[in-house]
């Protein structure tokens, strides 16, 4: 027996260290269906040890490697390269004015949604707390679409938090380590996030196919779908806060796997596979940032009465369009005209308005007949009308019924507009 | 053919090298396979740490230590990644004990035989990789022949810069 060993102890090792990974392997992986499997989400204490150990022995190295590869090229760029900044500083600057005055605009409608958020009892999240990390290195593999950030534990990462530039969202944080993260990127085919394209509102799963490009899954087949068509994250995902860019619709394929529905292959807003620095999220919170609140400040300063004069301008040129367009088309009631004289009862009106014919079989539904009185004599009367309570929005103030001849001040509201008795909101018997 | 006669390989010599080029040249493949793929992007076809597994099996022409060497930088690779932990680890592993055995029966010293190796074996880990990943795991993989030969050239032209620096730090007597 030993010199069977001895004889084959080549053969024998090699045995035995491939009989060791294949039971490590079927230990890390979980059947999920006929002849298809997946990687557990969650690594097991043996493999997150191994994990551990890899990357306190190569992040290291591939940090300092990094670091003196942004000292050179910094150096570069920050003394040497200065051509055409001075011209580059006044476009930028250019570019501040017209978005400081974007943002003093959009401001009063954003804190109006917030204020219906609020009456609605739903809270968006807005991203309060970011910490920018620079990746340094990948896991080498084609196959595994992961990189590794500077920032680990010790700065308060955290696992699933959510990783974004300023061109679109790029991953989450799959593994923390004490000073570095692994982050999965979006176009993994383990990855998942939710979102929705802009203009259809058509929700999905984001995630990577096998090429390593992003793609919707999960949805029906719909040909409003276009190419280019701008895709959103949803926030229903609890990592991506929503509507931050993903990118846009690439193009349009049917599902192999299931009929009826579509796959959308994304082209990524950020560069995925050139990415140098990278924002975490590591808090979301109801309300702005202390920084974005500062830059709306400052905005407002700025720009605010030139936004205001631009507000005020839409409104007026909306106005304008309104009363030419009032002009244009006939009305029934005129305020200036007494009630007896309105165009409602002209008889060259060329649409009189008509009673509904009387029911040749009258029973406890038709109209007037709601106290179950069914005499044919009985004229319809029309249901109740009521009127809102100006000083009480949505509150119902006052319930009248209308004479068979409609005066100007019953239909007329405290406000002083004619309304037509058929506008007027009405509440249920 | 008297590179392949069995005379002649009881001439070939093990080559011997200081423990810290053990140490050291493996950790700097794995560093670089991990760093230079951000550089290149998708036209990173090499895989550094089979270059130098191969190497160091065919230098000291031991399988056992071709196996171990070719096991431990796998499982290391895997580890950096997202992946279950063996899949590289088994198809270096083959490659480790496939290169050894080679090494013992050949001579190695020949630099067309050693590219026309490395070549060979970079397409035998590719398959060993795809055939672990679907048939054993049943998980998906995009699989492209052209890929897997871009990759073996990139191998071959690697070897071919980095085996003449690693001869030079061998130990002669």
């Amino acid at each position: 027996m030993e010199s069977f060993f001895v004889r084959y102890r080549n053969l024998v090792v090699l045995l035995a260290v491939l009989l060791a990974q294949i039971i490590g392997l079927a230990v890390q992986v979980r059947r999920i269906g006929e002849g298809r499997s997946t990687l557990d989400p969650g690594d097991g204490p043996g493999v997150r040890l191994i994990r551990l150990w890899a990357n306190a022995l190569v992040s290291p190295a591939e940090q300092a490697i990094h670091n003196s590869k942004l000292g050179a090229s910094g150096l570069w760029q920050n003394y040497i390269d200065l051509r055409h900044v001075r011209e580059q500083n006044q476009d930028l600057q250019k570019t501040i004015d017209r978005l400081r005055l974007e943002q003093a605009s959009l401001i009063e409608d954003a804190r109006q949604g917030q204020r219906l958020e609020a009456l609605t009892g739903f809270q968006e999240k807005y991203i309060y707390k970011t910490l920018a990390a620079q990746v340094f290195g990948s896991s080498g593999s084609d196959q595994s679409h992961v990189f590794y950030i500077d920032k680990g534990a010790s700065d308060g990462l955290d696992r699933d938090m959510a990783v974004i530039t300023p061109d679109g969202i790029v991953g989450k944080v799959r593994d923390v380590f004490p000073h570095s993260a692994q982050v999965l990127a979006i176009n993994d085919p383990t990855s998942g996030a939710g979102v929705i394209l802009e203009t259809t509102r058509i929700r999905g799963i984001l995630r990577g196919n096998t090429a390593g490009e992003p793609e919707i899954v999960g949805i029906l087949a719909d040909n409003r779908i276009q190419a280019g068509e701008k895709v959103l994250t949803a926030g229903g995902d609890q990592i991506f806060p929503r509507g931050l860019q993903v990118g846009k619709v690439e193009r349009v394929g049917r599902d192999p796997l299931r009929d009826g529905f579509i796959i959308i292959t994304v082209e990524a807003a950020a560069h995925l596979d050139r990415l140098d620095e990278v924002l975490v999220v590591t808090s979301t919170e109801p309300r702005f940032a202390p920084v974005d609140q500062q830059e709306i400040a400052t905005s407002e300063a700025l720009k605010g009465p030139e936004a205001a004069a631009i507000h005020d301008q839409q409104i007026k040129d909306q106005q304008k369009a309104a009363a030419v367009m009032a002009e244009h088309l006939p009305g029934l009631i005129d305020p200036n005209l007494p009630a007896d004289q309105q165009p409602l009862h002209d008889s060259s009106n060329p649409n009189p308005v008509t009673n509904p014919p009387k029911a040749l079989h009258p029973d406890r539904f038709t109209p007037g007949a709601a106290d179950g009185s069914t005499g044919t004599d009985a004229a319809p009367q029309p249901a109740p009308i009521t009127t809102p309570d100006n000083k009480h929005p949505g509150k119902i103030s006052s319930t009248f019924k209308p004479d068979a001849k409609p005066s100007a001040s019953a239909a007329a509201p405290a406000t002083g507009k004619a309304v037509h008795p058929s506008a007027a909101p009405r509440r249920n018997p | 053919m008297a590179v392949l006669s069995a005379g002649f390989r009881r001439d070939l010599e093990i080559r011997r090298y200081p423990s810290l080029v053990y140490g050291l040249v493996p950790l700097v493949a794995l560093v670089l396979q991990a760093w230079l793929p951000r550089i290149l992007g998708r036209f990173a076809w090499f895989d550094l740490p089979l270059v130098v597994t191969v190497y160091f099996a065919l230098g000291r022409r031991s399988p056992i230590q071709g196996t171990l060497m070719g096991a431990s930088m796998g499982l290391f690779e895997d580890a950096l990644s997202h992946h279950a932990i063996g899949v590289n680890g088994i198809a270096k592993t083959v490659a480790g004990f496939l290169a050894a055995s080679v090494g013992v029966r050949i001579d190695v010293e020949n630099f067309t035989v050693r590219l026309l190796l490395i070549f060979l074996l970079s397409l035998v880990a590719s398959v060993t990789y795809a055939f672990v990943t679907r048939f054993l795991l049943g998980m998906e993989l995009e699989w492209s022949w052209l890929t897997e030969l871009f990759k073996a050239f990139g191998n071959s032209a690697i070897a071919i810069l980095t085996f003449p620096l690693l001869d030079r730090l061998q130990i002669r007597d």
